[in-house]
């Protein structure tokens, strides 16, 4: 029997048993996620011989937060809700050589999470951020989440959502951080490649990935994702208008002063200043 | 022809597979597992084209396609 090719980074047995079938509802886009960072990662380490130790995984907590915590066959931490990129900053000052995948929420970003994650983006921290927008908060039972779309029915907004969403993509471009795209889960290539550059990039890269929730959205996966591609559209190709469609691709792609190397300058002063005290 | 492998542990029927095979290679199953399942089949792999798509976006891991020797 073949199997799939992507299931050699991921731990499929552990010592209590099967660790797979993942946790996820049937045709949820976190598990496609999953499986196009790992086709990214796996590139990485093709084209780039990025070592397998150097991958880090983080995530907060939700439904896209369960990524990293049990599956990867990589060293992960599944932290605490909104505090991943606390805790990836933390990483960071122990080993800048990582490559920190974070996976989070629209509700752990952008709520729980975001004053972590505009301070993310201001010190331009070497992390990718990939955050699965469903709109909601999928695993508390499909509440409203300060990304929900104006006239959204959730379990939280029976009477339609009234509240203006947050543009995370504008939030982490202003912010600071150095790459920031806007995509969906019906574009597997296009977050594949966003992946990859993110993971090269020195700085932050803000990825955003809206994502299907069928449970609480309450409808299949594959008209999920066709609304995905009929209500998108190109940044390229929206210069008249958008017609009221969300615009998706790169947002930026600067070349930004990184945090820990502007700290890694004062470590460099002292170790000048005192080969000269030595000499 | 390339060969359809459905891991019968992990496919959860979302049927995204199905429905983005550019060649149309695949169809749903006239039959419900003892899951409650409607997992994918063969429609035509004459069609199949290797392109990896229905690997790609597969979100439990559970399909692959076995290339047909030569
Ligand atoms: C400190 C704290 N507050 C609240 C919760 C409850 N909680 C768990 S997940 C979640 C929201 C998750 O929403 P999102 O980040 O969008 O993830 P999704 O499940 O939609 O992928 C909340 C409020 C928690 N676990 N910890
Ligand atoms: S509740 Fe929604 S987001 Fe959570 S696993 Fe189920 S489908 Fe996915
Ligand atoms: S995409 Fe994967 S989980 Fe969904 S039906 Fe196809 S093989 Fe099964
Ligand atoms: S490999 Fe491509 S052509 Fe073949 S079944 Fe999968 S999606 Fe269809
Ligand atoms: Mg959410």
């Amino acid at each position: 029997m073949k199997r799939h090719p992507m299931l050699k980074y991921l731990k499929e047995e552990g010592p209590l048993g099967p660790r797979m079938p993942l946790i996820f509802c049937p045709g949820c886009g976190s598990g496609q996620v999953l499986n196009y960072t790992l086709h990214a990662v796996d590139k990485l380490i093709e084209e780039d011989e990025v070592r397998r130790e150097n991958f880090l995984f983080i995530s907060g907590i939700g439904c896209s937060g369960r990524i990293t915590s049990h599956y990867l066959n990589f060293d992960s931490a599944w932290t605490i809700h909104g505090r991943a990129l606390a805790v990836a900053t933390g990483a960071l000052l122990a080993n800048p050589a990582f490559k920190i995948v974070v996976f989070t929420g629209d509700g752990d970003t952008g709520s729980i999470g975001g004053n972590h994650f505009i301070h993310a983006c201001r010190r331009n921290i070497d992390v990718t951020i990939l955050c699965l927008n469903n709109g909601l908060y999928g695993m508390t039972g499909g509440q409203h989440a300060p990304t929900t779309p104006i006239g959204t029915i959730t379990t939280t907004t029976p009477y339609r959502n009234r509240e203006a969403a947050f543009d995370l993509c504008k939030l982490a471009e202003i912010a600071g951080a150095s790459y920031v795209a806007r995509w969906t889960t019906a574009h597997p290539q296009q977050v594949i490649k966003s992946i990859m550059k993110g993971l090269r990039k020195k700085g932050t890269a803000f990825i955003e990935i809206l994502s299907q929730c069928p449970v609480h959205e309450k409808k299949t996966p594959v008209d999920l994702l066709k609304g995905f591609r009929r209500n998108t559209i190109r940044i390229s190709k929206s210069k008249e208008s958008t017609d009221g469609k969300t615009l998706i691709g790169e947002f930026c792609d600067l070349d930004r002063r990184e945090w820990n190397e502007s700290y890694q300058e004062i470590i460099d002063q002292f170790v000048m200043e005192n080969d000269k005290i030595d000499e | 022809m390339n060969k359809l492998w459905i891991d019968e542990r992990y496919c959860k029927g979302c049927l995204i597979c199905v429905d983005v095979c550019p060649k149309k290679a695949l169809k749903a199953s006239p039959e419900i597992n003892s899951k409650g399942y409607i997992l994918p089949v063969e429609k035509d792999m004459k069609r199949c084209k290797s392109c990896g798509l229905c690997e790609v976006m597969c979100p439990d891991f559970a399909i692959a396609i076995e290339k047909a020797e030569g």
